[in-house]
């Protein structure tokens, strides 16, 4: 039989009071957990272990080195929207600015100004004799190009690639050459002729309608591949036009419905990020693109088949998509991905022509986070900037070129001369 | 006679223009089974016209701004058998996605709205309207219980 204590019939809280106390005196020493946290399982078959599987790949993906976070993002190939900047679809740039989360402001920043002032104004160093030279220096590239060199007519629809691109070589080439001496930052570029472009990230989700994987949610995966015609990459980033919390307030249009609608395809292969240089080259921040518009979206021909509005819709698009891919690429070979949002705005310029027409675009990337879980509390916009087309030239006429833009060619100066 | 490339019936250089007066082609305007933007309009073609036919259908006819036009052709099924178990096709058709130019849209209309239909006065539709709601307000279960069954209860 038990002994039996004296004990009362119900306990109250504090019936041994010194019970816990050992010694009154000490201080409170840390006490080292005995066992080892409490987290879900890596290996069930359940929610909360997928949800511990994605936290454990994001940890793994912060903890290594550029060159594995890359590689890491990129492994697993799954189908997933191909976005071409040269687009036929109509109304691309609204879908674009909703795929990358960008605002369009029209004009450029008030660093760039458009219009005919002294061209000194144009930059610092740059005064009228170094103006004058420039513009003899595009006179010469256009009379080389169409009017000295004696080509055969060009073929059916051949006519910008066989014509303007060389002339957008030779003048880009001599732009940036007789520059250097001005801005020491294009002493030290790369210029690259040709590159490719290309970019990776995931934006949205869907519920999978059929299929084994039925009523899951499946993020949607976009890809753009870019073949700019040069573009300048320089080793130290171009300053911000605007500071990240002033992106708060711009508006991004939304777009409900699936991009398939747009219409835009998927495909499965392998996910490429690069900027047109490998990581361990120390020219990583980009500065300035050329893009080239083809025989196909030129806009006599557009105009033949009454889609003449469409020309500065494709212009926008194109710029959109191609500086978003050259920007995230950049951030990407940073450092800064998905859950690691950029600490810094990443700034490139763009300048797309046919020859006739020039239009000048600048671009501010200030979020990378665009999947569902990173979006959700992320009030940043990225920006684009962008002008109508302006006539650079309006014909050749017996070795002299009529009606050259001196605001054009002001703002071709500014844009090369953009340094930190 | 030598063998020339004669590609037929496709349009060769000198011949004339191929203009069609009065065509024979109807299109239906259906609404879309997945949803479409704005500026989309859904139709079913006949299987014989292309993109430019529909453009121009479109343009010339109607004088409706199309943007661009794009064709997919719908297979019909060939599953389901009848009573014979031969196997019963239901017929393939074109569906084109016009988009309509000059920033114009379209919403497909609600050809089959809602009606309020209030049964006339002393018919017979009204007495056994009203005997229906009778009977299932008899049916319900007793409000202050909240809809709770009477078996069980102090």
């Amino acid at each position: 039989m038990a002994a039996r204590t004296r004990l009362p019939l119900l306990f109250p809280r504090n019936l041994f009071p010194f019970r816990s106390q050992k010694l009154v005196h000490t201080e409170v020493s840390v006490k080292e957990p005995a066992y080892p946290p409490i987290v879900p399982s890596l290996t069930a078959k359940s929610k909360s272990a997928r949800r511990r599987q994605i936290e454990e790949r994001v940890k793994k993906i912060c903890a290594s080195s550029v060159e594995d976070k890359v590689s890491l993002i990129t492994r697993i190939q799954r189908e997933k929207f191909v976005v071409y900047p040269q687009t036929f679809a109509r109304n691309a740039d609204r879908w674009y600015q909703h795929f990358t989360k960008t605002a369009y402001i029209p004009g450029l920043p008030e660093k760039f100004t458009p219009g005919l002032e002294k061209p000194a104004a144009a930059a610092p160093g740059i005064d009228d004799d170094t103006f004058a030279d420039i513009r003899s220096l595009v006179t010469r590239v256009i009379l080389q190009e169409h009017w000295q060199i004696r080509k055969r007519k060009p073929f059916m629809y051949r006519h910008q690639e066989q014509v303007v691109g060389p002339f957008l070589r030779s003048l880009v080439s001599g732009l940036t050459y007789s520059l250097a001496k001005y801005n020491p930052l294009l002493q030290l570029s790369s210029l690259d002729l040709s590159p490719q472009v290309n970019f990776y990230w995931r934006r949205g989700q869907r519920i999978i309608p059929k299929g084994h994987r039925r009523r899951r949610l499946e993020p949607t995966r976009f890809q753009i591949d870019d073949r700019p015609h040069s573009q300048i990459r320089v080793t130290q980033q171009l300053p911000q036009f605007m500071p990240l919390e002033a992106s708060y307030a711009a508006e991004v249009p939304e777009i409900t419905l699936p991009p398939n609608v747009m219409p835009l395809f998927r495909r499965q292969y392998d996910n490429n990020i690069f900027t047109g240089a490998k990581l361990p080259d120390p020219a990583c921040y980009g500065h300035t693109q050329f893009h080239l518009v083809p025989d196909r979206y030129h806009r006599d021909r557009m105009a033949r088949r009454q889609q003449a509005d469409q020309v500065e819709v494709f212009l926008r698009a194109n710029a959109l998509a191609s500086l978003f891919a050259w920007t995230g690429a950049q951030a990407m070979y940073q450092g800064f991905w998905n859950y690691e949002d950029v600490t810094r705005p990443f700034v490139s310029q763009a300048v797309i022509t046919d020859g006739h027409f020039f239009s000048f675009f600048c671009y501010q990337l200030n979020t990378v986070a665009l999947s569902v879980e990173t979006d959700a509390n992320n009030p940043r916009k990225n920006l684009l900037w962008g002008t109508e087309s302006l006539r650079l030239y309006e014909s050749v006429q017996d070795g002299e070129v009529v009606g050259l833009n001196d605001g054009v060619v002001k703002l071709l100066v500014q844009f090369f001369m953009n340094q930190p | 006679m030598p063998v020339t490339r004669l590609l037929y019936p496709l349009y060769q250089l000198g011949n004339p223009q191929l203009r069609i007066f009065r065509p024979s082609w109807f299109l239906t305007l259906v609404r879309p089974g997945k949803e479409q933007p704005q500026d989309t309009v859904q139709f079913r073609i006949p299987m014989e016209m292309t993109k430019y036919d529909v453009k121009n259908y479109l343009e010339k006819i109607y004088n409706v701004p199309v943007g661009v036009v794009r064709t997919r052709i719908q297979f019909g099924s060939n599953k389901k058998r009848n009573h014979l178990n031969q196997k019963v096709k239901q017929p393939d058709y074109k569906v084109a996605y016009v988009q309509l130019a000059l920033g114009q849209t379209f919403t497909f209309p609600d050809i089959f709205p809602e009606k309020e239909r209030a049964p006339a006065e002393g018919s017979m539709e009204e007495m056994q309207e009203k005997f229906m709601e009778d009977e299932k307000q008899r049916q319900k279960l007793d409000p202050r219980r909240g809809g709770v069954t009477e078996w069980f209860g102090l």
